[in-house]
């Protein structure tokens, strides 16, 4: 049986929240306890928003009122050690490191004091994983699990940074899928759009997952780009080992 | 066929019930700020309640219509008019091609619904109609209405059954105080007892800064046991944040799905759109309710509006109008003849 505290956020949603930390291990509660849900929704049941370490359950009162949500959740948190979660699969996400696309990766190496290259090794060499999505369609948070940076955001956020953009600071790092302000320092660019309207399914990454950074040069940069615009580009998908 | 837009007013943009189903993706519901007016809108002019319609904000814009429609205009009183005359809020009105209907600025109230039967000719965008303004995607061109944009209905709409009898009773946004009725938490034990009186028995002021993705509040400072962060999670319509600052924002349609402040209480359902109609110096005071009593007040509000749609789908059933050519003597009459409920 998994502790939960149960708190309402108004009268259409409750929160199931975990240990007050961000891990993977508090994330996967929040993750078994969505799965549950979704295998076997409750009637009345609406969407459900993961986050670190809480699970938002929205729901319909004209069907289920607040007693029989909390009911229905204090049941699945019982079972939630024998949930198993589906094999976690690993997006590739190709990045450009080059200087004209990755503004601060000189001032990275530097606050690191460390090579642009081994910034690099370090960026692309480690699985991050999806722990939610949201600020704006489609835009992970994502987090890698050794080697942080020491850096935190810029004194001064700018007022724009492009879509594509990728961004750091410790052992974060984010896809910014649209222009908008940012405070964190730009690593590098994707070509990928991580939100496309023209698809059925808009949105690259699902919370739970995990991506990889695949360093690429300005050429296929160009040719990604291309496709992606186009709406052919499939980012390379695999299952996660281990 | 469908309507023109010769002045956009300041924000006029298409909504229907909201976008759901994409929230942990990043995708707020958006949707309308009164979800009251707009349900009634459609209920008038016969559509589903959640039917697409013109959310328009402060100073409404002016429409002429390519074809004939049968509109409702709802929400705060923004004086419309066609071809100059003064027409009725709150009840369906048959409009010819040619009409020009205009919408001047709201005195109470902050925003107003335009429905028309068959609802809107926009394309849907995972699964719904309406406008994300701030992110720039779904309804319109992902934007609001300006001069020279069409917008055609899905089905052609000239006359109702029972014209006269499609009408309901305004509802009154003459004050400029309101009560918002919330239910505390998800995080209200992150403040000290001085910081919960403050909220519940102070007086709020609508800021400059209120839109359609959220209203700051100015009045007492909300004080926090430590500081307003938390570690991020879900958002509803109605969260009402505090950041450390103590100065409350309550999130909506178009709020973030994820957020990083301590959240003191929610607005409940019904409440919803007395803020939605709030505009800057409107003063709001909070007033904790049960869930209990606030899922009682929101089924309340869906039978009323159960009811009437009923009572439209009654009127439907009678005849339809007929038109018939009377010569008396050697006059000519045009007279439309149609079954009424007394």
């Amino acid at each position: 049986m998994e502790e939960a505290t149960i708190r309402y956020a108004g009268d259409r949603a409750i929160l199931a929240e975990f240990e007050n930390e961000i891990s993977i291990e508090v994330n996967s509660k929040v993750r078994s306890l969505k799965f549950s849900l979704e295998q076997e929704p409750f009637p009345g049941m609406k969407e459900l928003i993961p986050a670190y370490r809480a699970l938002l359950i929205q729901y319909d009162p004209m069907v289920i009122r607040s007693a029989g949500v909390i009911a229905q959740v204090r049941e699945r948190l019982e079972n939630l050690s024998e949930v198993r979660l589906p094999k976690a699969v690993v997006t590739e996400i190709p990045v450009i490191y080059e200087q004209e696309f990755a503004e601060d990766i000189e001032e990275i190496a530097r606050l690191e004091n460390k090579s642009v290259e081994e910034i690099v090794r370090i960026h692309s060499q480690s699985d991050y994983f999806v722990y939610m999505l949201g600020f704006a369609p489609g835009h992970p948070y994502t987090a890698r699990f050794e080697n942080p940076f020491s850096f935190k955001r810029r004194e001064t956020p700018r007022v724009r940074i492009p879509g594509g953009s990728i961004v750091v600071q410790l052992a974060l790092s984010d896809i910014i899928p649209f222009d908008q302000p940012c405070g964190w320092k730009i690593i590098g660019k994707t070509p990928i759009l991580a939100c496309d309207y023209r698809k059925k399914n808009p949105f690259l990454l699902k919370a739970g997952q995990w991506i990889r950074h695949i360093p690429i040069g300005r050429e296929e940069y160009l040719d990604i780009k291309r496709q992606a615009e186009l709406g052919e580009y499939i980012c390379r998908t695999y299952e996660k080992e281990g | 066929m469908g309507m023109r837009i010769e002045n956009g007013g300041i924000l006029t943009t298409v909504q229907d019930g909201g976008r759901f189903g994409y929230e942990q993706f990043g995708v707020s519901p958006s949707g309308p700020m009164d979800m009251r007016a707009m349900n009634m809108a459609n209920i008038l002019v016969g559509n589903p309640m959640n039917e697409s319609c013109l959310e328009m904000t402060i100073l409404g814009p002016q429409i002429r219509f390519t074809s004939s429609a049968v509109i409702a205009l709802t929400g705060a009183d923004m004086k419309p008019t066609i071809n100059g005359r003064t027409v009725s809020m709150y009840r369906a009105v048959a409009v010819q091609s040619g009409d020009v209907l205009k919408l001047g600025t709201v005195q109470n109230g902050c925003r107003t619904y335009l429905a028309a039967a068959g609802g809107l000719d926009i394309p849907e965008l995972m699964g719904s109609k309406c406008t994300m303004v701030g992110k720039g995607f779904g309804g319109y061109e992902g934007r609001k209405l300006q001069k020279d944009d069409e917008i055609g209905f899905v089905k052609h709409v000239s006359m109702l059954p029972n014209m006269q009898a499609r009408c309901t009773y305004p509802d009154k946004y003459q004050t400029k105080e309101h009560v918002l009725r919330v239910i505390m938490g998800p995080q209200d034990d992150m403040f000290t007892e001085k910081g919960m009186n403050s909220f519940l028995g102070g007086a709020y002021k609508v800021g400059q800064e209120f839109d359609r993705m959220g209203y700051r509040l100015e009045g007492p400072v909300i004080e926090h046991k430590e500081d307003g962060n938390i570690i991020s999670d879900g958002v509803v319509t109605g969260s009402i944040q505090v950041p450390t600052s103590g100065r409350p924002i309550v999130m909506l349609a178009e709020r973030q799905t994820i957020g990083g402040y301590t959240k003191i209480a929610t607005v409940i359902t019904v409440d919803l759109p007395v803020i939605g109609q709030c505009k800057a110096g409107d003063v709001i005071r909070f007033r904790a309710v049960t869930v209990d009593e606030a899922q009682k007040l929101y089924e309340a509000y869906y039978r009323e509006m159960e009811a009437l749609q009923r009572k439209m789908e009654t009127l439907s059933a009678c005849l339809p109008p007929r038109n018939f050519t009377v010569t008396i003597g050697e006059r000519v009459y045009q007279v439309q003849v149609e079954e009424r409920e007394e």
